[in-house]
């Protein structure tokens, strides 16, 4: 069965700036994808051509087996795409702009009206479905993209930084409205800046940088390898003896004393292993305040990556 | 599945005569061609001088404002529709979807299309109707002059359309379409005027037809001189040798035909080289 999102050695030029380079990517049905990179790596030129806003230079794209280059009406049938944050048209509503939408993609109106009054509610804008655009703020129109990019229950999602332009609650809010598609069959590439929102959505990461493919593998994989940096608070200073015990447990790198009260201990693993740890800890007596991983292993791969300088 | 093409760029028509009638360009051109036709019925009673009498005179004095008509409606529908949907990022919510480029830009200018000329089928429809009312008849070709005038809207709307998918800026296409037809143009026809050459190609010049279809004979050109410069009652003046040219029918309607095409396949192959 064909991968839903395929991308074969793609390039992008303009002039003699290379903004895509060759890029393969294969992304297997039901996964979500974060996209990394720093700005100007080539993560919206990639959606871009995925979506039909660019021309690619040389190579392919196929959206569930169709060509999105040579065929883009049927490749993009049954995707659903924000790209940047797109503006709407000032005289119509979110009901109006959302029904365009869904008529040029063929659904019947009561469908529309159906699925219209579902994503609005998900994406919190059911209060001002007959208001105006024109008075939206750039939060608004950001969910409502993401309420036309749904409409149509597409196999495919692609989202461009969709929690630019939220203010904290609505990027929760967005966070939490991917997990839940995830639940469903669809597979979701998103590009982000935020890493730690990449980790906690994503089941694997893509990240790129001028142009190419530096790694292509799942969280869950980079955890375990890169391990995880965790920031220990006890009640009471901790004694020697306790010192060596926590150092002993498994999963323990390295420990070390940075204040009376903390502790920096580096763990294998991802969060099974913290979780291990920390109940481990627990029994040797020590009475723990807090225990928050200070990086996750997505920053440390990007840092690893991504050259010192590259914003 | 997505619909046909067809049905698509119905779909487009629907939501861009939406946006027209939510908009407030449609209504300015409702009002403009309102108060152009109240100027020519309320100002003769209220400076005391009476209509012209002649239906052709009178028509034909209502109908010079038919060019200023047609340039305002293809500025506001036609001048900015390809631009905007790039530069105010409205393409983004729009191109990621199963709709052809070619799709849109259909829909668009038959949205256009159909508010301007409504416009000037108002405006001939008031001319008309003053023209009965105050004279009892309607001149011969009034309605060969519409379709020349239809012509000539359809030849400058898609002109419009190109300035659109030229231009990065819709200020720029809006300033671009109307000054081109409503200033740069008719100079050139005035020039021609003086430097003795029949301005044919020039589309403001082919419009004419639309006017001068009164005219029975239809005109033709004449040379003809007249005495210029200060101190012309001293009898030092200039004697300036003009020529006045008209516009031959088939040949506008040729110009105009040439024009629309051109301009139309253009703008359509811009539009899908355009990216975001």
């Amino acid at each position: 069965m064909t991968d839903p999102i395929v991308i074969e050695r793609l390039s992008k030029e303009y002039g003699q700036y290379v903004a895509l380079n060759d890029l393969s990517l294969r992304i297997e049905k039901g996964v979500c994808v974060g996209y990394l990179g720093p700005n100007g790596a080539g993560k919206t030129t990639t959606i871009k051509i995925l979506t039909n806003l660019l021309r690619a230079t040389s190579g392919r794209a196929y959206l569930n087996g169709e060509d999105v280059i040579n065929h883009p009406k049927s490749a993009l049938d049954h995707v659903g795409a924000v790209v940047e944050t797109p503006e709407f048209y000032p005289q119509l509503t979110p009901r109006e702009c959302l029904s365009y939408i869904g008529t040029i993609r063929g659904m019947k109106s009561s469908a529309v009206a159906e699925r219209t009054h579902a994503v609005l509610e998900q994406v919190k804008l059911l209060e001002v479905v007959d208001n105006r655009t024109r008075t939206f703020s750039k939060g608004m129109k950001q969910r409502l993209a993401i309420a036309q990019a749904l409409l149509h229950e597409p196999a495919v999602l692609i989202l461009d930084e969709p929690t630019s332009g939220l203010d904290p609650r609505g990027m929760v809010e967005v966070r939490d409205m991917i997990k839940e598609l995830k639940k469903t069959d669809i597979t979701i590439l998103m590009s982000s800046h935020l890493l730690n929102e990449v980790q906690e959505v994503c089941d694997k990461v893509a990240i790129i940088d001028r142009g190419t493919l530096l790694t292509y593998d799942s969280v869950q994989h980079l955890s375990a390898t890169k391990g995880t940096t965790v920031v220990i608070n006890t009640l009471n200073p901790i004694t020697a003896a306790e010192f060596r015990a926590v150092k002993a447990l498994r999963g323990v790198r390295a420990l070390k004393r940075i204040e009376t009260l903390t502790l920096v201990a580096q763990l294998d693993g991802g969060t099974k292993e913290q979780f291990t740890v920390l109940r481990g800890i627990l029994a040797t007596g020590v009475k723990v305040t807090s225990f928050i991983p200070r990086r996750g292993a997505i920053e440390d791969v990007y840092l690893s990556l991504i050259p010192e300088g590259e914003f | 599945m997505a619909p046909s093409s067809a049905r698509q760029i119905g779909t487009v028509v629907k939501y861009e005569l939406l946006k027209y009638l939510r908009g407030r360009r449609l209504l300015a051109i409702v009002l403009l061609t309102i108060i152009i036709s109240s100027i020519f019925l309320i100002v003769p009673p209220a400076i005391g001088t009476q209509y012209e009498k002649d239906p052709k005179e009178f028509i034909g004095q209502m109908l010079g404002f038919l060019g200023i008509l047609s340039i305002l409606s293809a500025t506001f529908f036609g001048a900015d529709a390809i631009v905007s949907e790039f530069e105010s990022k409205t393409g983004f919510l729009l191109f990621p979807n199963p709709i052809r480029k070619e799709v849109i830009f259909g829909g668009k200018f038959i949205a256009s299309a159909l508010v301007s000329v409504g416009t000037i089928a108002l405006y001939y429809a008031i001319a008309i109707t003053s023209v009965r009312v105050i004279d009892g008849s309607i001149p011969a070709n009034t309605g060969l002059s519409f379709a020349y005038a239809l012509a000539y809207l359809f030849a400058i709307l898609a002109i419009s359309y190109l300035f659109s998918a030229i231009m990065s800026s819709s200020v720029y296409s809006l300033i671009l379409t109307f000054f081109s037809f409503f200033l740069i143009l008719p100079i050139v026809d005035a020039v021609g005027s003086i430097a003795k050459f029949k301005p044919w190609f020039s589309i403001t010049f082919a419009a004419g037809i639309a006017t001068y279809i009164f005219d029975i004979p239809y005109p033709t050109d004449k040379a003809f001189t007249t005495t210029t410069g200060p101190q012309a009652a001293s009898g030092a003046s200039q004697t300036l040798s003009l020529t006045q040219y008209y516009p031959e029918v088939q040949l506008s309607l040729y110009v105009m035909g040439a024009y629309f095409i051109v301009a139309l396949i253009l703008s359509v192959l811009l539009m899908r080289r355009r990216q975001m």
